[in-house]
Parts: structure tokens; sequence; C-alpha cells
């Protein structure tokens, strides 16, 4: 136990449950592979994030335009990229994106000061990610967006109504991914 | 000692903390009768996380008295203390708990006092601790938490043997008293003795008059260091304009301090405010026993003043204080006049810049305010406004709301800079007004409406912070306010700075959502401040009107441009512009290609920001060619992409930053379109986005500059980088200090009312007087602010500035040394 660095109240700037569960599965998997060369191929988890310029932001509204993102976000910091998340058949958006700022103290306060308020009238999520890479832009879900939007049984007017997989197929299995 | 043997068992029933543990196990084990499920081993808390608990939690609870928690925590310490790891753990966490929560500093040294009854060891070792860390952060020159460790000490003041203390702030004040004398701007020296006025309160809670006179000696020699004005100082005043106009009058943080610890002298140190506790007696001692020793008390510890003193990493200013509230008809804050003013906004403000790592906690701070100070300082809570006049007697009227949204407001308006990005204390204020709307929000709406009635005088960036902070604000609530107040600011002039506002604030709420949205939450009489052509998402393409000059050429090259066409033919479309212009006698026919090249740009990037970027990416050849070729042709590309953008001067704004940062468009030539092509008679002074065009290419070369100045103050150069960065330096301290005259030029002849066209527009009655003097007020207004970023850049890169950090630099290879210690001791990366 070491509690002697530790803040008197939690900070606001670390990267989130899904973040660290993702890096554990990946280190679970890269473990079970070969150690060594795994270790010498990615460097760690928590080094890129500790330099991260990155953002991933999420729960944004379908209709929530660059401009709206740019906005806000460049009040914590100039940004460097803005890169929205589509729907991968139809390429529009599907309620993510990545932010990238040219430095990492600019991502850390944009996770403090704006993750968790609201853009367009919806409150978002801001999560420290290590990097956009061509590909990630696009949603993972069974039909093209989130999979958080395949399975949603309340109604959200901003992200599609009603989960796409709710109704059409009631019987289809859980994502795992 | 002796007594502490007995102890435990002499108050079986009567310890609070006892019966507090009793109480828990009982309920636990309810809880397991009732639960059906498999019962968890019971699991006894280990003392340290007990502590921690206990400790990190004290006072805040307003149904438990924060002197018991003091004494329950001073027991379970002192029954632990042979423990090595229950006492490190829990001093590592005091230490910090000082530094990160100044609201609790009165009671973390409540349980000293306490502790210091029944084991001296535990003050000893308290001691130790926080003075070792005091001493660090001197030599850092960490000023703000060398100040709270110095009020834990203040507040221990019973347990000093001689003058405690006070010895130690006479020495303080010697070391601000060498920095005054070598400087007459010097404000670290002020930065001292502003320190010395808010220990001495503390000092005095339960003062003797031998220490009152003490304080009156201390008083009598910070009055000329006080009271002085410096030089610099009317950079940082909010209000402009002439004393009599000023709602509030110009006040500098420690001239006020001055003044207030004056009349607190006068009236006896009454220090009302400050947390009481009752002295540790111990608890058997029913006046039977009289022999009661007298606590044990204890050395200062030895805190040595380095000499230099360390100016520390952050520019200092003089500060002025800051309050929308302060000395109006009903007290809702304590009056300028009272000590109270400035300890709790002291100690608010220092929660607020500590704790920027979690808005939340902050905002629950300021919602509990009360519980940190004397009972009764306060009104209750949510009292409503109009409520305030029915409070009895002498009873306090301070709204402890008011005490925390004035705080908030100060550091937004904090000139020359706050201490966080300013969105940090956006997110404070949505945060405590999700937590306590009922509370908040009125005083909120109290604070825009005095903000708003004052518009006219603040300091014009300052009005575009709260222009700023206004629009994101309300995006969080659903962009409700009561815009029918200000209905009748519509039928003034645009000039008007309340209807500048007005539309400013309109058009940044749009920018974060939409047109159509914004006008839905207006009244009607407003709807024209919304032109149509925000619905647009595609802006008109001008070329498509065959009136246009060169429209058929304009086209091709869009559908050229479009389809990627050779540079070669796009060329020849150019060159036919060219030729047609020059038929035309127009002076510069780049000018004219240029404008149909920018402005097809910005048609086919229309659909969104990264649609333009990549359109530029790919035109950046082309478009990085003409600045060299003619000034006027660059300064079009800013006029098309402003003229294409119109209606959404933000994304103007938006494409012209990223083009400086091609490069494409220099900084000057931003700041020649804005304040000389664009600038008319002075009327361009009055729109927002104007303001965040220039204030924002400035900003990036003050950056820039700055980048320099800390990459030459790096360790360890080679020299011949040192002369490279000190060539480079030069050169862009220079074009920086060009741009800042080229701006002081334009808005003085604006000021003056002496430029052509305003002179023109006067005569022909094509400005009224009205708004020509408007306009005038405008130039004063811009001229201060740039006044301002230019000074405030030469007292941190202007030659002086440097060269003395470089002179510390070269001088100081043992304090490098003792980084490297430090760091090694894992105690760097604090806060």
């Amino acid at each position: 136990m070491a509690p002697t660095t530790r803040n008197t109240v939690d900070r606001l700037d670390k990267p989130s449950s899904y973040a660290a569960s993702k890096n554990r599965r990946r280190k679970y998997n890269r473990d079970a592979d070969d150690g060594d060369r795994g270790r010498e191929k990615t460097p760690d988890f928590e080094d890129k994030l500790r330099e991260a310029t990155t953002l991933y932001v999420g729960n944004l509204s379908f209709y929530t335009t660059e401009e709206q993102i740019h906005e806000l976000f460049a009040k914590c910091g100039e940004i460097k990229r803005l890169v929205m998340g589509l729907d991968r058949y139809q390429k529009t958006p599907c309620g993510f994106c990545f932010v990238e700022y040219y430095t990492h103290q600019d991502a850390l306060d944009c996770m403090k000061y704006i993750g968790g308020t609201k853009l367009d009238e919806r409150i978002i999520r801001t999560d420290l990610d290590e990097g956009f890479t061509e590909g990630r832009q696009y949603g993972r879900g069974k039909s093209g967006g989130q999979v958080r939007d395949e399975y949603r049984d309340e109604y959200d007017p901003g992200r599609g109504g009603y989960g796409r997989a709710i109704g059409a197929d009631l019987g289809d299995d859980r994502d795992y991914r | 000692m002796a007594d502490l043997d007995v102890k435990p068992d002499g108050r079986g029933d009567g310890g609070r903390g006892r019966w507090n543990n009793n109480s828990r196990k009982r309920r636990f084990r309810d809880d397991d009768d009732t639960d059906r499920r498999p019962t968890r081993r019971r699991y006894e808390e280990p003392t340290a996380v007990k502590l921690r608990k206990m400790l990190l939690s004290i006072a805040e609870s307003p149904m438990r008295l924060p002197e018991d928690e003091a004494k329950d925590i001073a027991r379970m310490l002192a029954e632990n203390f042979e423990d090595e790891e229950v006492k490190a753990e829990f001093f590592d966490l005091f230490v910090r708990l000082i530094i990160e929560q100044p609201f609790k500093i009165p009671f973390t040294a409540a349980v000293i006092l306490y502790s210091n009854e029944s084991k001296p060891e535990v003050t000893k070792e308290a001691l130790r601790r926080t003075s070792e860390r005091a001493q660090e952060l001197l030599n850092e020159g960490r000023w703000r938490e060398f100040k709270l460790l110095l009020r834990f000490f203040a507040c221990l003041q019973d347990l000093f043997k001689g003058d405690g203390v006070f010895s130690f702030l006479h020495k303080l004040f010697d070391s601000a008293v060498d920095l005054q004398s070598a400087n007459e701007n010097d404000v670290v020296g002020l930065e001292l003795v502003k320190i010395i006025l808010l220990t001495l309160p503390y000092a005095l809670v339960k003062s003797d008059t031998a220490l009152q006179e003490q304080a009156t000696e201390i008083l009598q020699k910070t009055g000329i260091v006080a009271s002085m004005r410096l030089p610099i100082e009317s950079l940082v005043e909010a209000y402009t304009g002439h004393t009599e106009e000023k709602p509030v009058l110009y006040h500098s943080v420690i001239g006020l301090l001055q003044t207030q610890l004056q009349n607190e002298a006068a009236g006896g140190w009454e220090l009302a405010c400050l947390p009481r506790f009752s002295r540790p007696v111990p608890r058997e001692a029913d006046g039977e026993d009289a022999m009661v020793p007298a606590p044990e008390t204890h050395a200062f510890p030895d805190i040595m003043i380095p000499s230099p003193v360390n100016p520390g990493p952050k520019p200092l200013f003089p500060e002025a204080f800051f309050s929308l509230y302060a000395d109006q008809d009903v007290e809702t804050v304590p009056k300028t006049s009272t000590i109270a003013a400035s300890l709790l906004r002291d100690a608010i403000v220092d929660t607020i810049n500590i704790l920027d790592f979690n808005r939340t906690a902050t905002a629950k701070f300021l919602i509990d305010l009360d519980c940190y100070w004397q009972p009764d300082t306060f009104v209750k809570r949510a009292t409503p406004f109009d409520k305030l006049r029915d409070v009895a007697g002498d009873k306090s009227t301070w709204k402890p709301e008011d005490m925390a949204v004035d705080a908030v407001f100060s550091q937004i308006f904090l000139l020359p800079n706050p201490e966080h990005k300013l969105v940090y204390y956006h997110s404070v204020i949505t945060e405590s007004c999700k937590i306590a709307p009922a509370a908040i929000a009125p005083s909120l709406g109290r604070a825009i409406r005095f903000l708003f009635r004052n518009l006219d005088v603040m300091d014009l960036e300052l009005v575009y912070r709260f222009l700023d902070w206004f629009s994101h604000h309300l995006s969080n609530f659903e962009f409700r306010w009561k815009w029918t107040e200000w209905l009748d600011d519509i039928d003034r002039s645009n000039m008007h700075p309340k209807k500048a506002f007005i539309i400013g604030a309109l058009d940044k709420e749009i920018r974060l959502s939409f047109a159509k949205r914004i006008r839905a939450t207006l009244p009607e009489k407003y709807h024209p401040l919304i032109s149509e052509g925000k619905d647009k998402d595609t802006p008109d393409f001008k070329y498509a009107d065959d009136n246009t000059p060169y429209a058929s050429e304009g086209r091709q090259l869009c559908s050229q441009i479009r389809k990627k066409a050779a540079e070669e033919e796009i060329q020849e479309t150019i060159n036919t512009i060219h030729t047609k212009a020059a038929e035309a006698k127009v002076s510069d026919v780049l000018v004219a290609s240029t404008d149909a090249y920018m402005t097809c740009i910005c048609f086919i990037g229309s659909k969104s920001l990264s649609h333009v970027l990549s359109c530029i990416e790919r035109s950046k050849e082309r478009l990085l060619a003409i600045g060299p070729q003619s000034e006027a042709a660059r300064r079009q590309i800013v006029s098309s992409v402003v003229d294409y953008w119109r209606d959404q001067p933000g994304i103007a704004v938006n494409i012209v930053d990223k083009l400086l940062n091609y490069t494409i468009l220099s900084p000057m030539c931003v700041v020649q379109w804005a304040l000389s092509d664009h600038l008319g008679a002075g009327e361009a002074l009055s729109e927002s986005w104007i303001f965040e065009m220039v204030a924002g290419t400035v900003g990036k070369v003050t950056n820039r500059v700055r980048q320099i100045v800390a990459a030459r103050l790096q360790r360890g150069l080679p020299e011949e980088q040192v002369a490279m960065l000190d060539e480079t330096l030069m050169k862009e301290r220079d074009a920086m200090r060009a741009l800042f005259k080229f701006i002081d030029d334009s808005v003085k002849a604006v000021s003056d009312g002496i430029s052509d066209i305003f002179i023109k527009k006067v005569r022909s009655g094509e400005l009224s007087d009205e708004d020509a003097a408007l306009i005038k007020a405008w130039g004063r207004r811009w001229q201060t602010v740039f006044i301002r970023k230019a000074q405030v850049e030469e007292a941190v890169v202007g030659e002086e500035a440097v060269e003395s950090k470089v002179r510390v630099l070269n001088a100081e290879p043992m304090i490098e040394a003792n980084d490297i210690a430090e760091a090694a001791n894992g105690e760097d990366e604090i806060l």
C-alpha cells in the first residue's frame, strides 16, 4: 500500500476503467502469447497514456458537427486534429470522435474540465486515448454504428432512436467483443 | 503520559469514538440477520485506513462537532503512535491535506492541539514533517503552499515557546524589504507581505495582549509596502474609465488586507469568522485535580529563508480585489473593510485553484463552505435574497452562495491571467449549479445582471471572458435565460457595448448549438439579430451569380479544384482572371484571382472543418506562394474567408487560425486585415469575433516567443545552440513588438478619432454623435487591453527579464543538485 503520493480527492484526469480493462485484456492475450516479444513490440499501455494527447469523446449526438466540437474543445487548447466517428457503412457520424491536442497537458485539462459536461445538450464522456489510427473512426457494431447503439432499449432521438437490433431481431445474441 | 495508560479502561462508555464503534458493529449484525446472501468474513478496517478516513472527512459533516472529531483522531493517533506504518501514513496524508484542502487547516491543527495534551511526541512529529515540507516549498518559491503550511503553524501558536510564529513573520518581512528595496516593481516581496498579513489572524484567534502588541508592530512595518502603488498595477484593474464611473473602486488585495487588519486591531481582534476550539482539558479533571500540568510547548521549527529568495515558477503580478456583491445595499458578502472578506476569499480561491483536478470536489467544498467557519458566520444556505432583509437584528446576512460565486468570478476576471484555463472555472460553476441549483442559480443571476449593468466600463478582455462564460454556461442549462430583461437594449446602436454583448453572446451560443435552436429560446424581438444566413449549412457561392465579376472563371476554378485538376489547368483559369482584371484596370490582379481561389476552397470545404482543411492542404503550395508576391493578395485570403462565412464568423476565425499555422497567413497580415482593411471608421472594434481573431493571433505570437525563452532557459545547452536561440528570440521578439505597435497605432487612431474614414463619416452624418463617441470608447478599451498584453510579455520575455533569468540559471548549479535529491524522495510530483 502506497498512499503517499495519492491526492486527498480523486483525480478526474485518469484513464477510465474501460481503457484500463481494455489494456488488461490485451496484456492477458500478450502474456498468453509470448511475453517477451509482445513487450518489445508495444510500449506499455500506461507509458502511452502518460504522454497521450488524444481523447476519445463519446455520447455525442449523431447531429453534432465538427464545428460544435471544435468550439467546445478548443477551450482547453489548440486542436491538432479532430476525427469524427463514422458509421462503417453509411459514413455518417455515429456519435463519437477523437480529439487530438498538441500537448498532453491540454488533453488532461480536457478530461478535468470538459468530460462530463454538455455539448449540444448531451453529457459527453471523454477518455484518454493512446492515439488515433486509421480504421478506428468506424463503428464496430453489427450494423455499422457503435456497439452500444445496437441493443439500447431506451429511445434516444439524438442517436437514431432505439437500438438497431432491438425489435428487428430480439433473438440475437449479445455482442461480446 | 501516565494518563494515557489508564485511559482506555477509564472511559469505557464515555468516549465518542468508542460509542461510534459499537453502533457500527451493531448495525453490521442487524444487516447480517436479514441478509440472506452468504455472510462475508467480517472485515475490520486497519487502523491506518480508519485514521485516513477520519482525517479526510474532518469538519465535512454539519451533523458532527469538528472539535469532537479532532479529539477522536487525536486519541486514536496517540493509541497507535508506536506503529511506524500508521504514523508514516498518517503524516503523509496530514501534510497533503494542509496543502490541498485549506478549509480544513484549523481543524487539522486542532488534532495536534488535542494530541499534544496527552502525547507531545505527536506534535513533534507533526512539526518535523510540516516544517520539512515548508522548507522545500519556500526553497522552490511555491508561495501558496508555503502560505498554507505557515497558516497551520499559526493555528498552533499556543503550543510554541516564546513568540512562536511571530518571530518568523518578522524574519519574512525583512526578506520582503530587501526585495522591495532592490526593485521598485518587485512583486515577490509583495507576495511575502501578503503571506504575512494572511497568517496573522490565524495566530491571533485566542491571543493575549502580548501577542496583539506583536501583531500591531508587524502591521506598522507592513503599512508602507502594502499601501504602495506599483507602476505595473494599473494593468490589472477590472474597470476602466474615470473613478466616478467605476462600479467598484480599485483595491489591491494587499492594500485591502492592511486596512482590514488595522480595523480588526482597532476592534480588539475579534476575528469572528475563524473557527474556535475549547482548550484541551484532560477529561477526568473535574475540578478535583487542580494540578494538571500546562501543555508542553515546543520551539518554533527552524525554517531558513533562502537568500536570494526564489521567485518561484510562475510570473507574479499585483492582484486586484474583485467582487460582484461587496459593499452593496444588502450585505450578502463581508464589507471590503472587514478582514473576513479577505480571509474567506483567500481560502475559497485557494481551494478552487488547488483542486482543479476534481471540479466536483471543488463544487462540493463551495456548497459546504459554511461548515468550515465559525457557526453563524453565514445566513442559512439558499436563503433567498429578498428574505435577507428579514434577518433579525445583528445576525449575519452573508450568503455562502454569494461568497462562492464571487470567488469563482474573481478568478475568471483575474488580470492579466487566471491560474487555470477559464473553462475550469466555467465547469466549477456548472458543477455547483448541478449540486445546489436552488442556492446557486439565483446568485448567478444577480452576478450576470451586475456584470451586464457595468459592461460599458469593464475591461474589454474581461467582457470577452464574460461573454465566453455566459454562452458556455447557458449551453449546459438548456440555454435558459431571462432575455426579456434586456429587450430595451436591443433598440440600441450596434456600437453600444450592451448591444454588442448580446450580439456576441448569441453568436457564441449558436456556435455551440445551431441557429434554429437558439432562436427558439429567444423572445421574438431578438430574432432579427440571428440572420437567416446562419441557418444555411452551405453559404451561397458568389460566383454562381453571373453578376459577380469573373463568375464563369470562378465556377470553372471551383470544378477544377473539386476534381483535382492539374495545376497547369488551374493556372490557366487564374490567368484568364488576371487578363480580365487587367482589362478592368484592377491594380493588383492577384487580388482578384486570390479571391476566386480562396472562395472556391471555402465553398468546396463548406461541409466541415476537416473538409476545408484537406482542401487547403491540397492547395497549400499555391496559397503559400501568394504572400511573397503581394501583401494585398495575402490579405485578400482573409477577406475571402470572412466574406464567405460572414454569417458564421466563428468558422471564419477558425479557418484563419489554421491558415496561420500553415504560414499561408502571417500574424501581421491578419492583424492588418482586421484593424485596417476591415476597420471602417472603427465599427469593427465592437465585433466580438474581431477581438477573438486579433487576440488569438497575438496569443500565437506571444506563445511562440515564450516557448523560445523556455528553450533558452534549459540547463546545459551547447554554446552554438544558445547563440541560435538568442538570435531567434531577438528576431521573434522584435516581430512581436512590431505587431503590438501596429495594434496600438491603429486603435489609438480610433480612440483619438483621427482616421480619415471616421472623420468623413462624422462629417457626412453617416455616424451619429452617439456612435462616434462609442467608437472612440472602443478604441480606448482596445488600447488598454493590448498595452497590458504588451507589458505583460515584456515582463516575461523582455531583455531584462530574460537576462535576469539567465543569470539565475548560470548561478545555481547547487539548487539543481538539490532538485535531483528531492525527486529521488518521490515528492516531486505533488499537485
